[in-house]
């Protein structure tokens, strides 16, 4: 393959690939710490960016300055969502905790359908809309290779967020209580430890990640009502690849698949490309659901889910 | 709770219940004369068969699918491109769709033997975008998303009527023998050991129950059926797409349906369709297309209602509110 061809790939790849880690955190601390899938995940996504998009709409301020004036919204989001839809289902049965988020997801997409249509809606940056030109790199027989600033961007605040978000979880106290209630709910509850508002923070966390996320990516992407489940679908790849559960796992497994989106695409086409990540999909879930970065083993995986 | 010995006699009459609603289903077809009604059963009866294929599945060995679209898209794509290509009769070609859909399940099966749950779902999920997507994409074969038009040229034996009552009846005919399978299931040896998977996989593992057997039959009965749904549709409604039988709103409203109407019981499905059907050719009768995705909003409400505040469904609710429906 070209040098210069292949480079210019890497780059869009690891650039998506920043953003599907930042979404994707949020879906698999969630699961870590609830036990929980929210299939509603793409759907605050999709919610975060048309709501970026009528605030830059109607005070013509900067989406990324939006984007961060919104998080105390989004976070309320998460609050009311965990009290009406995750709490009362949380002792109740697979099934339930399954459809609930379905359910949700349902009932978002059609009320954002119905209030705002299905019109493909975008913003562009006022500013930097030239490519940036990286190179030429004659040592390395790269010749240029050119950058969206807007995916620049995106990539750049998504990889400072999630960083920022790993030491809190690592360095601050909260973060302290919030891995250990993951790691052992009952042994939490016993040193007293909350784990009622653990786990409200943690879900009111992990909406507000995928709503940064689907702010940043408005100069890049139209937002439709359906834009959620395009994306939920590759954050389920993503934490599946790295471990459900693992936000390490996230950050990294978000930059692979990134990377092999868009070679894929190169290579079978822009169309086909689901495809691919898909069997990826299905093919880690059969031969090692624990991810690439699964805190736990095989064998205690199979047992968690025995249906009530 | 349901008594294990049925005692004889306690109330004989009971039995007779359910031939009578038999009979009168097969009567109002044609005391209805109105297209909107007939179409209303039709659906009715579509759904409530399909949502009963889910059920096997999900219901009584607690595998919960979000991919059922992809063996309905497969049933709806098989019949019609034999009778497009080859001439094939879709009557046989709903028998090639369903042993096609259920090879699939059952290769799923094998592949995703491991998975529970949340897992399971996401699985599916994924699957069912594949089909979704192949459908989108190979459209040399399958026409993409302009979908296929099925010729309307009435021939019993080419499995197309002029009128909607055939359909009715053939509507009809499948979902009372779904219903049927889902009975016999329920109380043969194969339901004690789908239920006995699903409530605790190592204790009937250790009881001698083959489970990984016993979960491949579901998967295969519930992916043939869903498939043949699948071919009835396309020739009910003589044209299919890759959004109206292979996206994943498909799989989700089935589940829905089985869900609210009552999962894991063998009218819950049925009684699911019934309430849901009527909603939404409602309100299309009302509002027609103004108000884009309104009867999802209304679907989704009710399932998450149902799901907090009666978890087993509308159906085993109301069999407790009303004595006359409890068991002998």
């Amino acid at each position: 393959m070209d040098p210069t061809l292949f480079t210019q790939l890497l780059i869009s790849g690891i650039l998506l690939g920043g953003i599907y880690a930042l979404a994707s955190i949020g879906l698999t601390l969630i699961f870590g710490v609830m036990k929980i899938v929210n299939f509603a995940h793409g759907e605050f996504f999709m919610v975060a960016m048309y709501l970026t998009y009528w605030v830059v709409h109607y005070f013509h301020i900067d989406p990324y300055l939006a984007t961060l004036i919104l998080v105390p919204v989004v976070f309320l989001i998460g609050i009311v969502t965990y009290y009406l839809f995750i709490r009362p289902t949380l002792s109740s049965s697979v099934l339930a905790q399954i459809f609930i988020t379905v359910g949700l997801s349902t009932i978002i997409q059609n009320v954002v359908l119905l209030f705002w249509s299905a019109d493909f809606r975008s913003i562009s940056l006022g500013y930097a809309t030239d490519s940036l030109v990286l190179g030429p790199f004659p040592a390395l027989h790269i010749e240029e290779a050119m950058v969206s600033p807007a995916r620049l961007i995106a990539f750049g605040l998504a990889i400072l967020l999630s960083l920022a978000f790993y030491l809190f979880l690592k360095l601050s106290y909260t973060g302290k209580i919030i891995r250990a209630t993951s790691q052992d709910r009952s042994a939490a509850l016993l040193m007293g430890i909350n784990t009622d508002r653990i786990y409200r923070l943690t879900f009111a966390i992990g909406i507000v990640l995928v709503g940064l996320a689907g702010g940043l990516v408005l100069p890049v992407y139209s937002v439709h009502p359906f834009v959620g489940f395009d994306f939920v679908l590759i954050m389920f790849v993503v934490v599946v690849l790295g471990g459900m559960g693992s936000v390490v796992g996230a950050m990294v497994s978000g930059l692979i698949i990134g990377v092999v989106e868009v070679f894929s695409s190169y290579w079978i086409g822009q169309e086909n490309k689901q495809v691919i990540y898909f069997l990826v999909f299905i093919a880690i879930l059969v031969v090692r659901p624990s991810g690439l970065f699964g805190l736990k083993e095989e064998e205690e995986l199979e047992h968690i889910e025995t249906i009530d | 709770m349901k008594p294990l010995i049925d005692r004889p006699g306690s109330r004989p009459w009971l039995k007779v219940v359910p031939w009578i609603v038999v009979l009168a289903l097969c009567v109002l077809p044609l005391i209805i004369r109105n297209d909107f009604y007939l179409d209303a059963l039709i659906l009715i009866f579509l759904w409530g068969a399909y949502a009963g294929a889910w059920n096997i599945l999900a219901g009584y060995a607690g595998m919960m699918s979000l991919g059922h679209s992809a063996f309905f898209g497969i049933g709806a794509y098989t019949s019609t491109l034999l009778l497009l290509r080859f001439g094939l009769s879709p009557w046989i070609g709903m028998l090639a769709g369903g042993l096609f859909a259920s090879t699939i399940g059952l290769i799923l099966g094998v592949i995703c033997f491991r998975l529970r749950s949340h897992y399971f779902a996401l699985a599916t999920l994924a699957f069912g975008e594949v089909g979704y997507i192949c459908a989108v994409n190979f459209r040399s074969l399958t026409g993409g998303s302009e979908g296929l038009a099925l010729p309307i040229r009435p021939d019993a034996l080419l499995f197309s009527f002029a009128g909607k009552l055939p359909y009715v009846y053939i509507g009809l005919f499948l979902f009372l023998a779904v219903i049927a399978i889902s009975y016999a299931i329920e109380h043969s040896r194969l339901g004690y050991y789908l239920t006995a998977f699903r409530e605790n996989e190592n204790a009937a593992r250790a009881l001698g129950v083959r489970t990984g057997r016993v979960r491949l039959i579901a998967m295969v009965l519930s992916s043939f059926i869903s498939a043949v749904m699948g071919t009835f549709y396309a020739q009910y409604v003589v044209f299919i797409d890759p959004s109206s039988v292979m996206r994943i709103q498909i799989s989700v409203q089935v589940a829905l349906f089985a869900i609210v109407g009552g999962i894991g019981t063998t009218l819950g499905p049925a009684i699911g369709a019934m309430i849901f059907v009527p909603i939404a050719m409602l309100l299309r009768a009302e509002m027609g297309t103004s108000l884009p995705g309104l009867h999802m909003i209304i679907y989704g409400v009710i399932l998450v209602l149902v799901l907090l505040y009666m978890p087993q469904g509308i159906g085993p609710k109301l069999k407790e509110k009303i004595p006359f429906l409890r068991s002998p």
